[in-house]
């Protein structure tokens, strides 16, 4: 527009002599200022919609440059690397036209004609309309360039022949763009851009089927994933996030907590620490709006009752050894009485993750410790994997389960190791 | 600024909310009776009181601690039960480096004032968290058995 608009313009003032002059030096000295705003606007709308859109998470190492790329993706068919997304134009995406990008975000199609593999999310991207798109990538190219060779994949025969994606985007990938449904407000709609596709939740929320796609007959209601449980978050009162008060729930999102109903842990944790956190209120309040209305799953774990404990050690348990590590260890910060001592990031009671058999979240934290970043302040779990044995961490989190939940753990050393072995 | 009460006395500070409160108190405050051990709640000897409740200083966000009454080492000896629980430490010499021993005594105080009549298992388990390097655990555990039957 602005372009357009601009050349108009100066063609106008070679007409108009001495008027089109000053026409033409009043063009210079603000259109582009105009330009230069939009293009600002439009990069800070961008950093916005990538923050949202969570790109960083799968771009980055640990240690290494945003965006550069290269973090590993262990699926059952081989091992993926993330690709370098910087502006570098030997070993990033410099030198990728408008058009590529888009091809790349709704079609999962890179520039040089490569099909991508679903770890990139570009089934929930394609929902994104260009100019969302294209803000991104506007943002992308204001950055540093970083030069850093992609890593090969380690895939085998037959998952290695990328043309394969091209039944399986065919089946799987409607590469259609985000319709507001006029029946609903206007706040709904864009809650359900946001977690649809932005924030692309059901990567992990939605189970997958055969061929690794999402199945849509259970949307959002939970699966497993990076060996963590991304619980159930429809708007199921049991199983899923429908009892939760809406501030609770805009709470977990925007600070990684709700007292009696979640704390985000690890992947969650890192979706909060470098995304959700960035949200304002009224896109987070819109997520809420849509997840609120997503249809019930009766699926997964339950959330516990809250049970009413005394802030004083139990006296009766099944597993001795277990509250004798929580009182060395745990209830310095984590309390008895399931509260938290020093923080109410510590509480435990309600959580999903300690009422469920199979103890996957709470071991998952026991072995590798935890941390959130949010605007009410840092807050770390240590890592005991090195402290403790595998049959104490299984004794501990029994205890946890019949302390905190209501449910017998069966752990054993046995899957604790399974647990530390596991990518 | 954040308004404070500890020991009874509101005190105003200018410190960001995070910082955690061991550092308000020991760099901010120069109350230095309260120790920093390992940082992050493991060893027990930055502990201090809030509404009576043993909480770990080192890891209690300082905006967590405004509005709630905290109670240090310092002022512990000015409540009768923690005024005999300093005084059963020095009958039953406990002591021996020290540095740790803040925060036993704010762990015994808030222990007893639990479970008045406290036994070997209840002070293992209450305890627990409080790490003691000169291994002082038997003359700690009777001395808090001695404020428990008196």
């Amino acid at each position: 527009m602005n372009t357009q608009r601009y050349s108009s313009l100066l063609s106008r003032s070679r007409l108009f002599g001495l008027v089109g002059g000053m026409l033409s030096l009043w063009a210079a000295a603000v259109l582009p200022a105009q330009a230069q705003d939009a293009e600002q606007s439009q990069i800070e709308r961008g950093e916005y919609l990538a923050r949202a859109g969570d790109c960083v998470a799968c771009h980055i190492t640990e240690g290494g440059k945003p965006f550069a790329g290269g973090l590993a993706f262990e699926l059952p068919f081989g091992t993926l690397y993330s690709p370098n997304i910087t502006p570098d134009k030997e070993t990033g995406i410099g030198d990728w036209s408008d058009d590529d990008f888009v091809n790349a975000m709704q079609k999962g199609v890179g520039k040089d004609g490569k099909h991508y593999y679903p770890a990139f999310p570009y089934t929930s991207y394609t929902l994104m309309p260009r100019e969302d798109i294209l803000a991104i990538k506007a943002y992308l190219f204001s950055l540093e360039p970083v030069h850093q060779p992609n890593r090969d994949n380690d895939i085998g025969f037959p998952f290695n022949q990328r043309w394969g994606m091209m039944f399986w985007n065919w089946m799987f990938n409607d590469n259609e763009r985000f319709k507001p449904d006029p029946e609903q407000s206007a706040e709904w709609n864009r809650g359900a851009y946001l977690v649809e596709g932005l924030g692309h939740c059901g990567e992990c929320h939605t189970p997958r089927n055969l061929f690794q796609a999402r199945d849509s007959s259970k949307a959002l209601a939970g699966a497993e994933i990076q060996g963590w449980k991304a619980w159930n978050i429809t708007s199921d009162d049991e199983h899923g996030i429908g009892a939760w008060p809406d501030e609770a729930l805009a709470s977990y999102l925007s600070a990684g907590h709700a007292e009696g109903y979640g704390v985000a842990g690890g992947p969650m944790a890192e979706v909060v620490n470098h995304s959700l956190r960035f949200l304002t209120p009224e896109d987070i309040n819109a997520m809420v709006v849509y997840l609120k209305s997503v249809e019930p799953q009766s699926e997964g774990i339950k959330r516990p009752p809250l049970k009413q404990l005394e802030a004083s050690v139990p006296q009766q348990t099944d597993h001795p050894l277990g509250r004798k590590l929580f009182a060395d260890t745990c209830v310095s910060c984590h309390s008895w009485d399931g509260n938290g001592r020093q923080t109410p990031y510590a509480a435990l009671k309600g959580l999903r993750t300690v009422h469920d058999p199979e103890a996957l979240n709470l071991i998952q934290i026991l072995l590798d410790g935890d941390a959130l970043h949010t605007a009410n302040g840092n807050y770390v779990m240590p890592s005991f994997g090195e402290a403790y044995s595998n049959e104490e961490l299984a004794e501990l989190s029994n205890f946890v389960l019949e302390h905190f939940g209501e449910v017998e753990g069966q752990l054993d050393a046995k899957t604790v190791e399974e647990r530390r072995q596991a990518p | 600024m954040l308004t404070l009460t500890i020991n009874d006395v509101d005190l105003e500070v200018d410190v960001p909310d995070d910082m955690p409160l061991l550092w308000v108190l020991r760099d901010v405050l120069g109350m230095t009776g309260t120790k920093y051990g390992c940082g992050i709640a493991q060893c027990g000897v930055c502990t201090v009181h809030m509404n009576g409740n043993a909480v770990r200083s080192c890891v209690l966000p300082v905006s967590e601690a405004a509005g709630n009454k905290i109670t240090t080492i310092e002022a512990i000896g000015k409540t009768a039960l923690g005024k005999r629980v300093q005084q059963a430490w020095l009958e039953h010499e406990v002591v021996q480096c020290g540095y740790c021993q803040s925060g036993q005594i704010m762990a015994a105080v808030a222990l007893l004032e639990k479970v008045p009549d406290v036994d070997d298992a209840d002070i293992d388990l209450g305890m627990a968290g409080n790490m003691c390097r000169c291994c002082t655990y038997t003359r700690i555990r009777g001395a808090i058995k001695s404020v428990a039957k008196a």
